[in-house]
């Protein structure tokens, strides 16, 4: 499309300011089962969403069609959205930031170089040395995934943006199976690196996960003492994210709500945001809306010093948006920061307790308006600083804030998950059970 | 659009390997969105969404691609690129494509797209002052709108051709309760396979407005849900969660083709208590799981899953088919053409049973009584599930008691169907929107009120 003939049509129609989002890329896919190539995608896709803001509303629309004879649909889309539209908010097309600061290795094209067919076999291998690991595998499928996206942003202001980053991630899916019970596991590494990608570790990770649950039985319901391992807190970290987001705040939904330079979890918790994380796809030196991106510690030892900002909270507020407007508000690369004890020393400083190393449901179970859990949570008991068995089907219940405030230790083994959120194993005085 | 003999170039460039089966499927989908919060219209947002898939499989083997583009040359590109994973010579299959057949069982009587921005909006006003006006204490409303008109085409390499019309609307309340002392939200989501006749014909929007602040004011005044195992009263419509995520999941093709799912191998075998029969149907007209064709094509139909407690038939889609060497039940569904068809379901059901919602309670001397369901996920592989209850009560001597909050279930399906022991007369759908392999799509949900004997309750109010 010419985005300069969209531009000057939407002045003509009386559209005050414009902006593209333009969002452009490749994908490709393959997964493995049972010694032979199962799936294999391949796509090529384009997004073009367009704002405008009419009679100081703001329009939208979004088109996966893409040319010339689409722009008077573009126009009249966002002059009818614009005028039903009767939120006061102020809107906002950006003339952009003064710097940006420059992020290297985001692309890396010696990731799509490696040729298919040496992924392909890549895969095949891994699927051999999950079953290689251990008897009780069962059943193995092996993933590799890699994408590639393209960024432009330009306005009526004279903002001209561009970013483009690829990521590749192999993974397992393992069942386990000891003849009675039956137990699953996924194991992954996400890079733009081929090197990374360490498979004889993968396959390790992802066979001892899945057999090391097998025989699991619910514990007796009380109570406990809870190391929460790096993958099962960074799961419920996620779906608590709104209330660092100042949009909760300013519509009341966050219970963070005036709470900031207060202490809002224990002094060894700190968050972080960080766009410049290499490797990652979520970063980046702009945001969506065109603003710069900054590191900042959300929470530092344990104090709230913020929220995460776009252009129309941050004027509402009067303060400058955190280059955090990604649609809606949304962090970057999000993690509590890790610390210095390994995770078996936590496990021996255990006298009666439980290992969390999975929780399951946090899209439901955990209610990020009151901070209140109860989830299905698998893991190993604790005697003694010794594990003593595996433990599935049980809940764990709490409230988020009230755990934060409860950390006695953070661990030195930070995790991220598939979408960039991370934490290291964290050591929390107690969490309700219930079991048998 | 896309002709007839563009298709059937694209299928023979797809053919050109030693591939035995290609599909292309077309996508134009517009949809229209308005969110209102604050008593604010905060958003109104068209989208045009095209795009072409084309699917190439050799056996159960298959590759998929994707694009935006409308270019023949970019399409038979794309078809021959795919075409190079299968090495070998072409098997010579002759691409012939019949009268193209369109789907029309689904009546709709005023199209979204027909209507203005206006009306829509209106529906937002009207449930933003329904939902506040039902009490004091609901302080805040979010509610979504959105409708939109998915056309697809479907073409393969076996002379299917066909067109179909899915039109979906739906309005989401969402209230939110607030004291000094705690926020409680609340939630109702109806929707159908409709135009926009759904708003006035079919629901009602003040009432189901109204709906969503009654279960936000409850649970402000539900105490903490207790834990431990107990016996389990799940309400019909929504609850019918339950057998989706524990038991509908785990008898897709995706699961048990693969040997990944505990039912793998139990056709003809009891997995349920024999007051079960279970139902998946597509056919329903106008619920919000049905459309006249699945998304490879064939007619969709209705299945008896599980008849008084034995395994009847899995869903499978035409691919799977070959694999279980079973036969397909046109289950074949997707979220959009970024996505290749697999087995997914419609709207499923626990069919009705004899006894009354009042017998069920008066047969319960102690347990919870789950009114309204959130929602919940299972593992395939081992049957465990969980999912949150919406809105609850304690059962006491026989009675509804107290409302309480906070409730998780979690369980195995395979022994939570087996403990069903009481199951209502009073079958009602909901609906919902299902994510699995192939994308996001809708789904209903639905029962009549069941008991289950015992699940594990799990909540933040102790054990008693």
């Amino acid at each position: 499309m010419n985005f300069d003939l969209l531009f000057s049509k939407a002045k003509e129609a009386g559209i005050e300011d414009i902006q593209v989002y333009m969002s452009s890329g490749t994908q490709f896919d393959i997964e493995v089962f049972n010694g032979e190539l199962e799936k294999y995608t391949i796509a090529d896709t384009a997004t073009l969403e367009v704002k405008g803001i009419y009679d100081s509303k703001m329009g939208t629309v979004s088109t996966e069609v893409i040319n010339d004879e689409i722009i008077d649909f573009v126009i009249d889309s966002i002059v009818a959205s614009a005028n039903a539209i009767d939120s006061e908010d102020e809107v906002f097309i950006y003339e952009g930031d003064k710097e940006y600061r420059e992020v290297t290795g985001l692309l890396n094209p010696e990731l799509e170089a490696v040729e298919a067919a040496v992924k392909i076999a890549d895969t095949l291998a891994l699927e051999q040395k999950v079953k290689a690991m251990d008897d009780r595998v069962k059943m193995v499928q092996t993933f590799y995934s890699q994408s590639r996206q393209k960024v432009i942003i330009k306005n009526s202001k004279g903002l001209n943006l561009e970013k483009e980053s690829n990521n590749g991630l192999f993974g397992v899916y393992v069942i386990a199976s000891d003849g009675k019970d039956q137990r699953t596991a996924i194991e992954y590494i996400q890079s733009n690196e081929y090197a990374d990608f360490d498979f004889d570790l993968i396959a390790k990770l992802g066979a001892e996960k899945a057999t090391a649950l097998l025989g699991a039985l619910p514990c007796e319901s009380g109570e406990y003492e809870i190391l929460l391992k790096n993958d099962a807190s960074s799961s419920l970290l996620g779906p608590h994210l709104s209330m660092f987001s100042a949009e909760a705040v300013q519509k009341d939904v966050s219970l963070l709500k005036g709470k900031v330079g207060e202490q809002i979890g224990s002094e060894l918790i700190t968050i972080v945001d960080d766009p410049f994380m290499l490797k990652s796809t979520r970063s980046g030196s702009f945001d969506d809306e065109g603003v710069a991106t900054k590191y900042k510690e959300i929470v530092k030892d344990g104090k709230l010093t913020g929220f995460l900002h776009n252009l129309k909270t941050a004027k509402k507020a009067n303060t400058t948006s955190t280059g955090n407007g990604f649609g809606r508000i949304a962090p970057t690369n999000f993690y509590v920061k890790p610390g210095a004890l390994p995770f078996d020393d936590a496990v021996k400083s255990m006298k009666k307790g439980l290992v969390i190393t999975s929780l399951q449901g946090t899209h439901s179970g955990a209610n990020p308006i009151s901070g209140d859990f109860s989830l299905q949570a698998s893991g190993f008991l604790v005697k003694d600083g010794v594990i003593e068995r595996p433990v599935a089907l049980i809940t764990v219940a709490g409230n988020y804030l009230d755990l934060l405030h409860d950390v006695e230790a953070v661990c030195d083994d930070l995790k991220f998950g598939f979408s960039f959120i991370g934490s290291p194993s964290l050591k929390i005085k107690k969490l309700i059970v219930s079991g048998k | 659009m896309l002709g007839k003999k563009l298709i059937t170039k694209v299928l023979e460039a797809a053919l050109t390997t030693n591939a035995d089966f290609a599909e292309v499927f077309i996508e134009d989908k517009f949809q229209t969105s308005a969110s209102m919060l604050s008593s604010k219209v905060e958003s109104v947002n068209n989208a045009k969404v095209f795009g072409v898939g084309v699917r190439i499989a050799r056996g159960y083997h298959t590759v998929y691609g994707y694009t935006n583009s409308q270019e023949e040359a970019d399409l038979v590109k794309l078809a021959s690129d795919l075409a190079q994973s299968f090495q070998g010579e072409s098997r010579g299959i002759k691409v012939v494509l019949g009268e193209m057949k369109i789907g029309t069982v689904h009546e709709i009587k005023r199209y979204p797209h027909e209507v203005t921005i206006e009306e829509k909006i209106d529906l937002l006003k009207r449930s933003d002052v329904a939902a506040r006006a039902y009490d004091e204490e609901i302080k805040q409303v979010a509610v979504r709108y959105q409708d939109y008109v998915q056309k697809v085409w479907i073409a393969n390499s076996k002379g299917t051709y066909v067109q179909d019309t899915r039109v979906r609307t739906r309005l989401a309340i969402n209230s939110v309760a607030m004291n000094d002392v705690t926020k409680q939200s609340g939630f109702n989501g109806p929707g159908g396979h409709y135009g926009f006749e759904f708003y006035k014909d079919i629901i009602n929007v003040e009432e189901a407005a109204k709906e969503a602040s009654r279960v936000a004011k409850t649970n402000l005044h539900a105490a903490e849900c207790p834990s431990g195992k107990m016996p389990v009263v799940i309400d019909n419509g929504f609850g019918g969660v339950i057998f989706h995520e524990a038991c509908g999941h785990s008898l897709e093709a995706t699961s048990v083709a693969k040997g990944a799912s505990v039912f793998t191998g139990k056709k003809g075998t009891k997995i349920a208590s024999t007051l079960v029969t279970a139902i998946d149907d597509g056919t329903i007209p106008n619920a919000w799981g049905s459309a006249e064709y699945d998304d490879e094509g064939n007619k969709q139909l209705r299945r008896v899953l599980i008849k008084d407690g034995i395994l009847n038939s899995y869903m499978i889609d035409d691919l799977n088919a070959i694999r279980m060497k079973d036969e397909s039940t046109h289950s074949g569904r997707r979220e959009s053409y970024q996505y290749a068809p697999t087995s997914r379901m419609t709207n499923t059901y626990i069919d009705n049973g004899e006894s009354t919602f009042d017998e069920i309670i008066a047969a319960t001397k102690y347990g919870l009584y789950a009114k309204k369901m959130g929602g919940g996920s299972v593992e395939p592989a081992s049957g465990d599930f969980n999912f949150a209850v919406g809105e609850g009560y304690m059962i006491r001597d026989g009675k509804i008691a107290e409302a309480v909050r906070g409730a998780t279930l979690v369980g195995s399906g395979s022994e939570a169907l087996l403990k069903v022991d009481m199951v209502g007369n009073n079958l009602l759908t909901a609906q919902g929107m299902c994510g699995s392999q192939s994308g996001s799509i809708p789904t209903d949900v639905g029962q009549p009120t069941i008991r289950v004997s015992e699940i594990t309750v799990g909540g933040r109010g102790g054990t008693n």
